[in-house]
Parts: C-alpha cells; structure tokens; sequence
C-alpha cells in the first residue's frame, strides 16, 4: 500500500507541523530542502507530505487524493462540508471577530447592516444564528479599508493581536469564534487505513503537549 | 450572445468507448444481482414535485435540488433521491399490494453540487428497497445482499455497520435542550473530537457525557462491542448495541474478516434512517460507494407507516475504481469487415447480418473502393475482410 499523503497548509501551519513531525521523531529534512517540490516522502517513507494552499488542502482530503490534512479552522468553517475533523493542534491560534469603527453602535438602528469580509460563509453563519439579515460584500484584501471607505458598516475577518484595528480606528464589537490549526481525515481513509491514521494521530496528539 | 453549445454543464460529462461499456456492464451486473433475489426493477419519475422531498427528517436539503415549475407553476425537482419516491408509489399506488415489496432500480439522480467541488450532480444509482419488513431477516438479507453485489465488482471493499438508535438512546440521558443534542450529534458525525469535548466540557460530569465523549472513538473490529458494553447506560443503548453484534456476528460466517467494521459514531443528519445503518469504502474513492439503512418512519411522512430498509450503490463511483484499477471492460474486437461492391450493397448487408447470427463481429465498410476498406480494416486492426461481390472473397490479416 502507498504511504499515507498528508497536505499541509503552506506556511506558518507547514512549520509548526514539520516542528511537530520531527518532536515525534520523524525525520522531515526533504520538507526543509524542499525547492520547488511539492510532494515530499517523510522519515522512511512512513508518509508523504503535500504541501498546498489551504482551501486546496480541504479539496484534496475531500476527494481523497490525500488522506490527512493540517488547516486552519477558518478555512474550514469557510469551505469545509464532508470530513472527520479529530485534533485541534492548538497552534496557529487567532480568532474571528466583528469589527466595527470605534465609537459606532454597530447594533443600534434599523437598517440592514453591510459587512465587508473575506470569509462570506462565516459572516453568514454568524448572524444567521443571530436572527439578522445582514448584506454581505466580499472584498479578496485588506478588509478593514471597506468601513473606512463607507462602503459597509463593519468587518467580519481574522483577528490576531487588534494592532491593524486600531491603527485603523476599527474594534472589536464581538467574538465569533477561536481559530487553530486543525487535522482533518478523509472519510473513507479513516475506515480503510484506521491503525496507521490512529498512531500518527495520536502520536501528534501526545507531541502538541 | 454567449454560446454554451460546446460544453455541458458542471458536474454533468459524456460516457465513451470502455468507460460507457464498463458503466453499462456494472449497472446489468448489479441488476442481476437484485433480480435473481426476487427484486423488481422500478423506474420513477425523472421529474418530482418539490413537496415529496421536503418533509421533517427528510436528508434532502432545498439547496441540493435542481428545481424549475410545472404549467401550472408548482415547484418541481430533477430527482434528486431514489428511496423518497419508491416510499412514495408504495404509500399510494402500491397501498394494497401484500408486503413486503421488493424494488431495485438503476436511475440517475441529480444533486446541485457545490461549484467547481469536482463533484458530479448527475449520479448513478443502483440500489434495492426491502419495503414492509422489519427483524433481523430483513436486514441480514439486504446487507447480505450488498455484500454480494459489492463482491461481483469491488472485492477489495469494506463494510461498516452502525446505528442510529446508540446515539438517540445516550442523549436521552443529557439533560439538555434538543437543539444542543444536535450540536453534539453534528461534532460526533465530524468526529470533532476537539470541539465535541469543549461542549461536553459545559456541561455537570455524568456517565452520559462520558460516553457521548466516547463515541466518534467507537469505531473497529469486534473489539467495539467490549468497549461500548460500558457506555449501554440504558435498556435501549443495550439493546441496540445487542443488535448490532447480532448482525456482525451472522456475517462473519461470510468469512470477510476484518472487511466488516463498526462505527457506532455513524449518526447521520436529518436522515431518514432510523435503525441499522451501513455503508461500504474501497480504496482510491474518497467517499461512501454504497450506503444504506433502515427507514423505519420514511413511510409514514406519506401517512403510511410501515418498516424498510435498503441502500444505494454509487455506479459511477465502481466504474472509475474498476477503470482506475484497468479492470474496465474493454471494446470487443470486430471479426470481420464485410465490404459490398458496387451493386452488391444489399447483399452485402445481407450477408453480414448472417454472419452476426453465427456471433461473429461483423462492421460494414461505407468506403467505395477495396483499397481505402483494406485500409481502414488496417488502421482499426481488423483481422479478416470478405469482399461481397457475384462471390464472396475473403482477406485475412497475413495478406492485408
């Protein structure tokens, strides 16, 4: 059988699970020598690491293609739909919160309120539990520009330590939720493959302590 | 304007050559399956009303539908299930008929898929329906039944069994409101350890809460059974874990091994399934290839209460592992091109056909001189030509 393929989230979530990899004991020196590769043996060949963007990391553990995979949980409330999501490795911790300019009261007022956001799904799923019918802009950039501009009353986006906010006269008006990085496992993987998912993930689990 | 003329829609594509012929040769294998167990091919309606999909626990959500109206301007759906509409004829059409039924079908359904997911919205479905019977008969039957179809074209499969009363029977016992249960049943689904165990984490410590932390765990061989036995806080939790041993035990005898698993974190959303709930995973498909249960109050949604269970196999699914694996069926060869002369076409025709009765291969060749036909035949390795003139003269592959 081919060894178990993990994504990887480029980036920051990449090094903290390579950390993660190498405490556990693999040995992840083509990861770090990596140029222009893309999949990447780990150890022995125990597995193979994919390295991708993190929506693209969903899409592959969806379809399959890769077994595992390490994504932020706003990723996934944004575009996740159909897999087992089993270990919040507590790194890559920020939030999802609801900013506002400062001195405004967001709530206060008729009329349907715009919010400006990267993650359109989150922004919908926050004030539908709500009960508020909210317009919802997507802006691909720097999301705190929209309110400054006039073109929405706040923002829903990822909020690490609020030093953009407040350079940019916005706060924080509520808390959506807590983000961190994630594993997440293909179903059928899981049921097919359930021995060799269950150490490494337990292995990961014992390691993030 | 723009013209989508050379294009099919997202989630739509044609089926050519081997991949056709494998689809078509997985859909007669399966019925024959279904058939030769006292099954009978239903076909229901490519079209439905809306409203025979949207009831209380139904699994179908409006925005997965592909919907447009009738002439008189009610809402109508591309089918976008097989189960709901069978429940449908059998609560109307069927009310009279003795029990049970039997019905398998092989039928396209439609689902609107998310864009661009890579997700097809035009799936094929080959499944069976035991309708008006409950027990363990009844269910090892279907499941057996599965297994077997599984077996003629997957064998490297695997089969899960779980069910959807452990959990319904543990969060009898939490003292919380149902929408919280929800919540939980949705994490335990996801098996979202980290996020099940935050929720849990509100609420006062209890036996309950320790097994509902416990059971997206609950998943493997016969080994479950032992370490669910001391999570059964109640006669219904016991019973349903009793069941479920029951039915794995009885199909041991199969000798499929460690290809039959348990998961009794399998809790479905919404679904219609009320009971033993099963579904099947081979390697290099992402997804469930067959699923199943029973559904025990589907009927009564069309005031016609009575026990069913059945399952659907994904056909497209099995078709791409077997071309995926080279197993596809492949393009018989062509035995003899038959080639008329001028004047002779109808005897020529005349003449193939015969030969066809004896089950040769026969292509007519629509090229006016022997030269371009020899040519052809070359290009398309076909092995023998007979010319079709006053007499019949016959080019085998060593002249060619």
């Amino acid at each position: 059988m081919k060894p178990l393929r993990i994504a990887l989230t480029k980036g920051r979530l990449e090094k903290d699970t390579v950390g993660l990899f190498e405490k556990i004991g693999y040995d992840c020196t083509a990861i770090k020598n990596k140029g222009r590769k893309l999949i990447l043996p780990v150890g022995d060949n125990q597995f193979a690491v994919v390295l991708a963007k993190a929506a693209d990391v969903i899409t592959y553990v969806e379809h399959g293609v890769c077994d595992l995979g390490v994504v932020g949980k706003d990723t996934i409330m944004e575009n996740g739909t159909s897999f087992y999501e089993v270990l919040d490795l507590g790194f890559g911790r920020c939030r999802f919160a609801l900013a506002a300019p400062k001195g405004k009261h967001f709530y206060e007022g008729y009329h349907a309120k715009t919010i400006a956001t990267k993650y359109p799904n989150v922004a919908r799923g926050f004030f539908e539990a709500k009960g508020m019918d909210v317009q919802i802009i997507k802006i691909e950039g720097s999301v705190e520009l929209a309110p400054l501009l006039g073109l929405s009353d706040a923002i829903v986006d990822i909020v690490e330590t609020g030093t953009t906010l407040k350079e940019n006269g916005l706060e924080v008006i509520e808390d959506v939720c807590e983000i961190s990085a994630r594993v997440i496992v293909n179903t059928a993987s899981l049921k097919l493959r359930k021995a060799e998912i269950q150490k490494l993930i337990s292995e990961m689990e014992q390691a993030k302590r | 304007m723009k013209k989508y003329n050379k294009i099919t829609p997202e989630g739509t594509k044609d089926l050519l050559f081997e991949e056709c012929l494998t689809h078509r040769y997985v859909e007669r294998l399966l019925a024959n399956v279904f058939a030769c167990h006292g099954f009978h091919e239903i076909v229901t309606p490519g079209l439905e009303f809306f409203d025979v999909f949207h009831f209380d626990s139904s699994a179908i959500s409006q925005e997965c539908m592909y919907k447009m109206t009738d002439k008189r301007g009610r809402l109508v759906v591309m089918r976008p299930d097989s189960t709901i509409p069978i429940a449908r004829v059998t609560a109307t059409n069927l009310q009279n008929q003795s029990k049970p039924l039997r019905f398998y079908y092989t039928q396209h359904i439609y689902r609107n898929a998310p864009g661009l997911s890579g997700r097809s919205d035009e799936i094929m479905q080959s499944g069976i329906e035991l309708i008006g019977a409950s027990g363990k008969r009844a269910d090892l039957e279907v499941i057996v039944t599965a297994i077997e179809a599984l077996s003629k074209c997957v064998p490297d499969f695997r089969m899960e069994l779980g069910h959807a009363g452990f959990f319904q029977a543990i969060a009898e016992q939490l003292p919380i409101a149902d929408h919280w249960k929800e919540d939980i049943r949705a994490t335990i689904e996801a098996k979202n350890y980290a996020s099940l165990d935050t929720m849990l984490d509100h609420l006062e410590p209890s036996a309950a809460v320790d097994a509902m932390r416990k059971l997206p765990r609950l998943f493997g061989g016969k080994e479950v059974f032992e370490e669910a036995a001391a999570y059964c806080l109640n006669d219904k939790a016991a019973e349903t874990l009793d069941y479920v041993r029951q039915i794995y035990e009885a199909l041991t005898v199969l000798g499929l091994g460690d290809r039959i698993m348990v998961d009794l974190g399998l809790v479905q959303r919404n679904d219609y399934y009320t009971n033993i709930i099963f579904s099947a995973y081979v390697e290099h498909f992402g997804d469930a290839i067959l699923t199943g249960g029973r559904y025990d109050n589907l009927l009564a949604s069309f005031d016609s209460p009575m026990p069913a269970i059945g399952f659907a196999m994904n056909v497209d699914a099995i078709t791409r592992v077997l071309m995926d694996k080279n197993k596809g069926k492949k393009i018989p060869d062509v035995d003899i091109l038959v080639h008329g002369e001028d004047g002779y076409e109808i005897k020529a025709l005349n003449y193939a056909a015969n030969l066809v009765e004896q089950n040769l291969r026969c292509e007519n060749s629509v090229f006016a001189d022997r030269e371009e036909t020899l040519e052809y035949a070359r290009k398309m390795g076909i092995s023998r030509v007979d010319f079709v003139g006053d007499t019949i003269e016959t080019v085998h592959r060593i002249n060619l």
